[in-house]
């Protein structure tokens, strides 16, 4: 089964990572940009994390297979520093019309500041103008606050909920998205915000519409393949092979691709993997023998 | 330039005529947006290899509005594919030494399909990289496994710096017991024809 993972930042990961989640099936990517851990302290090195986004991460992926697609956005955590915040605003523009840049994110609240509802209101605004999805980060802290909140800037901003996905969503936030046209998304995690049988639950519990399912992988404490392991908990508990295609294939490509920026063709531009090309200088492949399919 | 709008399909040709050269924000987004316009299909362009649609596009686009957006900015801001096609329109464009240091730098990349945007079926480095520059360039083709025939001017550019480049290359490869690439030997000599 073919496998969409659509929000991982394989920036802090691994060539063993891109191995063993093209092993277990996962042929395409979304990476949101986010934070980095720590905070940055200018619109410069911004700039350099979304030229790493549409530039040398998407090459990464395609030596493994992988369609690599991305977000760019003012995370709500950046949005509260005012050193750097005006100025990522006016980058975006210059990236939001690229190929591969198939929605507007991540966005939201974290500590639910004015700050956050400002930059989260301003990049409605833009990704309109784009003519882009978002994707919506919700907080760790008061969870089910930020995401009514979330909601409630939707509906005021009057922007289409369709192109909407609230993500990280639990037990508690997950009927409250469903209750409005907006897409649910989970991320599944080692320790913390949802794991596998829990998600297998709720997927029995609420069927597929408008449910996605993520790994959120990045710098912590994380793991890339849990797309593929939830696929097969549902398996495990009776969820049919085509509704875990729904949730694992389809709903990402027909979210993220509402507006035409996910073709047929790009799916499949990195299907072919070919190594050989690559196999030693400055390519990933630090002198291995390559790979050939 | 008329080879390059000659290359593509009608269509695509049409798209392209219709940004208007001197209108600096459109051709900005068209640069950006050629793929969704006009596809990836690969086209042949003659003595240039193979480009996709949306690189020959936007070539076509950067060469026509020179006078409104510069190749610098198009490659700082660019995304893979719109590097590959700046790079690939450099020795199409006026007084194409200005754009040195790009090229360069360009070659400096660790995406191989814009090193070989620059390095390969380009006739820019034989007309104007200084001779270190050159020699690394060949060399990285070769360390890539790239073929070397796809070097614009590599005979007539050969020289004594390169061939021992390449020697001692083939030297290290060998005293690893890994393969030496075949199209080596003729650069090792300094071959001229
Ligand atoms: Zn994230």
């Amino acid at each position: 089964m073919k496998l969409f993972d659509p929000h991982i930042h394989m920036t802090s990961r691994t060539t063993d990572d891109y191995e063993a989640m093209a092993k277990a099936g996962i042929r395409a990517i979304i990476e949101p940009a986010f934070w980095l851990g720590q905070p940055r302290t200018k619109v410069g090195t911004f700039e350099d994390y979304f030229q790493a986004l549409v530039g040398w991460e998407r090459f990464r992926a395609s030596q493994f297979g992988i369609t690599h697609f991305c977000t760019i956005g003012l995370n709500p955590k950046e949005a509260n520093n005012p050193n750097v915040a005006p100025g990522v605003l006016e980058l975006m523009p210059h990236y939001l019309g690229k190929d591969g840049v198939v929605a507007v994110g991540e966005i939201g609240f974290d500590d639910q500041t004015p700050a956050e509802e400002k930059y989260f209101a301003a990049q409605l605004e833009l990704a309109n103008k784009f003519d882009l999805p978002v994707l919506v980060h919700t907080p760790h802290r008061d969870k089910k606050r930020g995401t009514e909140r979330s909601l409630a800037l939707v509906k005021e901003q009057r922007f289409p909920e369709e192109r909407v996905v609230i993500d990280h969503n639990n037990e508690e936030t997950l009927p409250l998205v469903l209750a409005t046209g907006c897409w649910a998304g989970h991320s599944i995690y080692p320790n913390t915000k949802m794991d596998e049988p829990r998600m297998a639950a709720l997927v029995k519990k609420y069927g597929t519409t408008r449910m996605i399912v993520n790994s959120a992988a990045d710098w912590g404490v994380s793991d890339p393949l849990k797309v593929p392991k939830t696929a097969q908990a549902m398996k495990d508990v009776g969820v049919s092979d085509a509704d875990i295609e729904t949730i694992v294939w389809n709903n990402p490509i027909a979210f993220f691709g509402q507006t035409g920026r996910i073709a047929a063709a790009d799916l499949g531009e990195a299907a072919k993997i070919d190594q050989a090309q690559l196999f030693e200088g400055n390519s990933v492949l630090r002198g291995q023998t390559p790979v050939r399919t | 330039m008329t080879s390059l709008l000659d290359a593509l399909p009608s269509t695509a040709r049409a798209w392209v005529l219709s940004v208007a050269p001197d209108d600096r924000i459109a051709l900005l987004g068209a640069f950006s947006g050629a793929a969704r316009n006009v596809g990836k299909d690969p086209c042949a362009v003659p003595e240039r290899g193979t480009w996709g649609a949306d690189e020959l596009a936007r070539a076509a686009l950067l060469v026509r509005g020179a006078a409104s957006v510069s190749p610098e900015e198009l490659y700082d801001r660019g995304d893979n594919r719109e590097r590959q096609a700046v790079l690939r329109a450099l020795p199409l464009l006026e007084a194409p030494e200005r754009f040195l240091p790009l090229a360069v730098e360009a070659c400096r990349t660790n995406v191989l399909t814009i090193f070989e945007a620059i390095a390969c079926e380009n006739p820019y480095p034989q007309r104007h990289f200084p001779e270190p520059n050159w020699n690394q360039m060949v060399l990285k083709v070769a360390f890539n496994g790239l073929a070397l025939a796809r070097i614009v001017g590599l005979a007539a550019r050969s020289n004594d710096e390169l061939a021992r480049m390449a020697s001692d290359f083939a030297a290290e490869r060998r005293a690893a017991g890994r393969p030496v690439p075949a199209d080596l030997g003729s650069v090792m000599k300094g071959e001229t024809t």
